[in-house]
This record gives C-alpha cells, sequence and structure tokens, in this order.
C-alpha cells in the first residue's frame, strides 16, 4: 500500500549509522584501558582525540584507543571526556 | 431566496485577507487579539506582512517597514511566517471547494477564482453556490466571495465585500462599482501608482476615465493593462486546476543541521526516493517542492517547475540544490513533494538492460525481506557528512520501501 503523502506513515526516521556502545573498560593510572568487557588488552596500536562541537552546548571530547583484546579481536574504544563513560565504536 | 440560473458566466473570486499570517497564526491562535504582524523574510527588504485588526488600530499598516511598524507599536509581536503550514491549510481550501463541485484556479495563497455556472443548478442558483462555497471555505478564515462577469471586478467585489459575504457585481453595475475604489487594488508598482497620484488620479474610475492611448504613452504596457482592469478587464474564463500529485518523501535528520553539504546529501537521497514512489511510476515530474521544518519552529518552502518534465533523480537535485543555499535556520526535517507530474507515458525500455537480473533478483529478495520483517526494515546508507570528525553523524540509515 502507498503511504498517503499527507499522512504522518510518509515520515520516515532516519538512524545514525555507527552509534557509540557502552562498553566495560578498566583503565590504568594514565587512562590507557587494560581491560575491554572483560578481555585483557594485548596491544594499544593507536590513541588520538576528538574535539569538536565545543561552541555547543553539547560539546565532544573524546579520547579514542584502538586496541588488540587477548582473544584477537581489533577494536576501538573511547572515554567521554564530556559525560564520562567508555564507549566502543566502529568505523573510528 | 429564488436565484435564477446565470445566462453569462459568473467569475467568483474567493478572498481570505492576510492568509498566510492567519496560517501562521493557527499555532498560537491567541495572538489573533493581540498588534501582531508577520515577520518579513529573511534577506529581503523589512517590510511587514499583513497584520492583525489590533494592529492595525495601533497605527501598524502592511507594508509598513519594520522599524518604523515597531516605533508606532511597541507591542507589536512579529510572526515568524509558517509557508509549509499556509500551503497545507490552503491546500485543504482548495480542495474541498473542489469536493463542491467547482472547477478552481487559486491565483495566490488566499485568492482563488472559479466559475459557478456548472454548479448553479444543484445549489438552486448563483447565491446558494456562492454560499455553499463560503460554507467549503471554513468559517475560522473569514472569507469573503466576489462575483462578477470579469475576474478583476470579482477580485474588487472581493477586496469590498465583509467577511462571510458573496458581493455579487451584476453587469451593468460594473463600471459604477468600480470607479470609487483605490488604485491599490491594481497590479502595479509602487512607481508607478506614485506617478498616477501626482497625475491627480486616485481612483479606478478616474484611470477608467482616460484615453486608453494616452494611458499607454505615459505608463507603458503596464499603465494600458491597468487601464484595462479599471474598465471591467478582458473577459477571461476560469481554468479549473489539475489537482496536485500527492507523491511525498520526508526525512527527519536526527539533529538539527545547517550544513548545506550534508543537507545536499539529504535531498539527493530524498529525491531518489521519491521518485521511486509507485504512484510516479511512468509519469515525469513537472513541478517540485522542497519543504524544511526549522529549529525555530517555522517552516520553509520552495517550488520549482522544471524546463522540461523529468524523472532523472540527478536533474531534480540539481535544479533543488541551489534553494539550500536560502534556508534560514537548521533544519530539523526535509521533505520533497512531486506537486505536479505528467500523464503516463510510455517508454522505451533496453531488450537486454545490463544487470537486469542481478538487481530483479535483489528487488525481489529485499521484498521478501519486508514482507516478512516489515516496512522500514530495509535501508540504505547515505553518507551525510563523510569528512566529519566523529563517526555516528558521517552517514544515516534511510529507510526504503520501494
Amino acid at each position: 500500500m502507498v503511504a498517503h503523502s499527507r499522512d504522518a506513515r510518509a515520515v520516515r526516521s532516519a538512524g545514525r549509522l555507527n552509534e557509540p556502545r557502552p562498553a566495560r573498560v578498566e583503565a590504568n593510572f594514565d587512562g590507557t584501558p587494560w581491560q575491554v568487557n572483560h578481555q585483557p588488552v594485548a596491544v594499544l596500536r593507536e590513541e588520538w582525540r576528538v574535539l569538536d562541537r565545543w561552541w555547543t552546548e553539547e560539546p565532544v571530547v573524546r579520547r579514542y584507543f584502538e586496541v588488540v583484546l587477548e582473544s584477537g579481536e581489533n577494536t576501538v574504544v573511547f572515554h567521554d571526556g564530556a559525560g564520562g563513560g567508555w564507549f566502543t565504536q566502529r568505523g573510528a | 431566496m429564488c436565484s435564477c440560473r446565470t445566462r453569462v458566466p459568473v467569475i467568483a473570486c474567493l478572498s481570505i485577507p492576510g492568509f498566510e499570517l492567519k496560517a501562521a497564526l493557527r499555532r498560537s491562535p491567541a495572538l489573533a487579539l493581540h498588534p501582531a504582524a508577520l515577520a518579513p523574510e529573511p534577506g529581503v527588504e523589512p517590510l511587514l506582512g499583513p497584520v492583525t485588526a489590533a494592529a492595525e488600530a495601533a497605527g501598524v499598516r502592511p507594508g509598513m517597514r519594520l522599524g518604523e511598524a515597531l516605533a508606532t507599536c511597541p507591542r507589536l509581536v512579529l510572526v515568524d511566517p509558517d509557508p509549509a503550514a499556509a500551503e497545507r491549510a490552503w491546500e485543504e481550501i482548495v480542495r474541498s471547494l473542489e469536493d463542491a463541485g467547482f472547477a478552481v484556479e487559486p491565483a495566490a495563497l488566499g485568492v482563488a477564482y472559479f466559475e459557478t455556472r456548472g454548479v448553479e443548478r444543484l445549489y438552486g442558483g448563483l447565491e446558494p453556490a456562492l454560499r455553499r462555497a463560503l460554507a467549503a471555505a471554513g468559517g475560522a478564515w473569514d472569507a469573503r466571495i466576489g462575483a462578477a462577469a470579469r475576474r478583476f471586478a470579482a477580485l474588487a467585489a472581493a477586496s469590498v465585500a465583509k467577511p462571510g459575504q458573496a458581493l455579487v457585481v451584476r453587469d451593468e453595475e460594473m463600471g459604477r462599482f468600480l470607479a470609487p475604489l483605490p488604485l491599490s487594488l491594481l497590479p502595479l508598482e509602487r512607481q508607478r501608482y506614485e506617478e498616477l497620484e501626482a497625475l491627480g488620479v486616485r481612483k479606478l474610475g478616474q484611470l477608467a476615465g482616460l484615453p486608453g492611448g494616452a494611458v499607454a504613452e505615459r505608463l507603458g504596457p503596464d499603465g494600458r493593462r491597468a487601464w484595462s482592469l479599471a474598465r471591467g478587464g478582458a473577459a477571461a474564463r476560469v481554468r479549473g486546476r489539475r489537482p496536485p500529485a500527492e507523491v511525498a518523501e520526508s526525512l527527519e535528520l536526527p539533529e538539527a543541521v545547517g550544513n548545506e553539504l550534508t543537507l545536499r546529501r539529504a535531498l539527493g537521497a530524498l529525491v531518489e526516493t521519491v521518485l521511486a514512489h509507485p504512484e510516479r511510476r511512468d509519469r515525469f515530474v513537472r513541478k517540485v517542492a522542497l519543504v524544511a521544518r526549522l529549529v525555530g519552529g517555522g517552516s520553509w518552502r520552495r517550488s520549482l517547475t522544471l524546463r522540461e518534465p523529468s524523472a532523472d533523480a540527478d536533474r531534480i537535485r540539481i535544479a533543488l540544490a541551489p534553494k539550500l543555499a536560502e534556508l534560514p535556520e537548521p533544519v530539523l526535517e526535509l521533505r520533497v513533494e512531486l506537486v505536479e507530474l505528467t500523464e503516463p507515458a510510455g517508454r522505451q525500455l533496453e531488450l537486454l538492460a545490463a544487470g537486469a537480473e542481478d538487481r530483479s533478483r535483489l528487488r525481489e529478495g529485499l521484498r521478501q525481506v519486508r514482507a516478512s520483517t516489515g516496512s522500514g526494515s530495509v535501508c540504505t546508507v547515505v553518507e551525510v557528512a563523510p569528512w566529519s570528525r566523529i563517526p555516528e553523524t558521517r552517514a544515516l540509515f534511510v529507510p526504503r520501501d520501494d
């Protein structure tokens, strides 16, 4: 059935790709992760920071880490400096 | 009242003065009783739009400069235009008139013409037909109708009629009726009005009394046309419109977007989706509209008639994209409406289209996924800001149901 253009059903909601997902991370005293979702970190491959939208009321302050876990999985986690908490994210 | 059928076609003009303001005030009806005016569009000369009766009583006039209006009435509230809401409300009124049997020719927002001859027998005469048209327009808009044998005379009658009144000007009364009316009813540039006023011409009757050749020599073709209108205008028939197509697609953005490149990508996705609508199939787009819901609560709308009807997504996107630069605020929702479509036409298909089999298999597979999981389960990934440093703002999932 074709949605009537004036019908609210014709309004589609777009979703975001690669939304951050909460992660359980244990960090060293310097803030680097040593355990991600109960799996120890084998290698810390890269670290970078993203500071954006500082001119808005919702600034983005993130410290990203690309890590290899002991299981061999390659993953990216970040610490949210604005709201607190750790997250994993694809596509970073 | 007993009315006879009219022998000459009567042209009726339905008029709703200040329609755009009334449509914008539907969001905050309490303001209708306060001094309020439609705010000027950003980027144009700061002249007021229509004003409420309270504002008029306080000395504010439509077309007044913003600064002058605020100095005259410091309590004046400026109402942001809501063109999308106005367009929708006007479309409802026109459809309601069409449902009552009138073939309507909309001239502008709040002004439409129709002939009554075809429906007079249905409603029992001219006056009952006009009353039916007023009822179709609804009581909330203060609509009024003027009717005469000529289009301009009908408009002039509507401009002096009271809310809810249908004023009929008989053919033999037309000259006397138009004579005392002001020149401002004529579609002339301000400079022309001033020129005529400097010559002592202030009423339609004074203009109509001048020799046509002299007016044309002094004021050019515009003046000649105004002179003709002042005498009632040409006896042009009303052409009922073709009802607009109802194919549209909207995209709600996760957050307000002001970046033009991001909006261009969203527009590209919307154009492709709306063209894939089954209702559009085999028809070409003649007129298209781009509508946005703004972060400040207002709306924005631009429509565009394509030079040649087209169903090419790139062509339509390229035609619409420059309009995005005119957006006054960040956008919460973007909408593309196919306002006018051509009749279905045959198309020359390729005998062996490259990859056609793969595409049809893929389409069938997606159709089955949708059938089992429901509408909205199949999405396209649309890159909206691939340069962004924040990964989740680079791309969106957009549901596809084609």
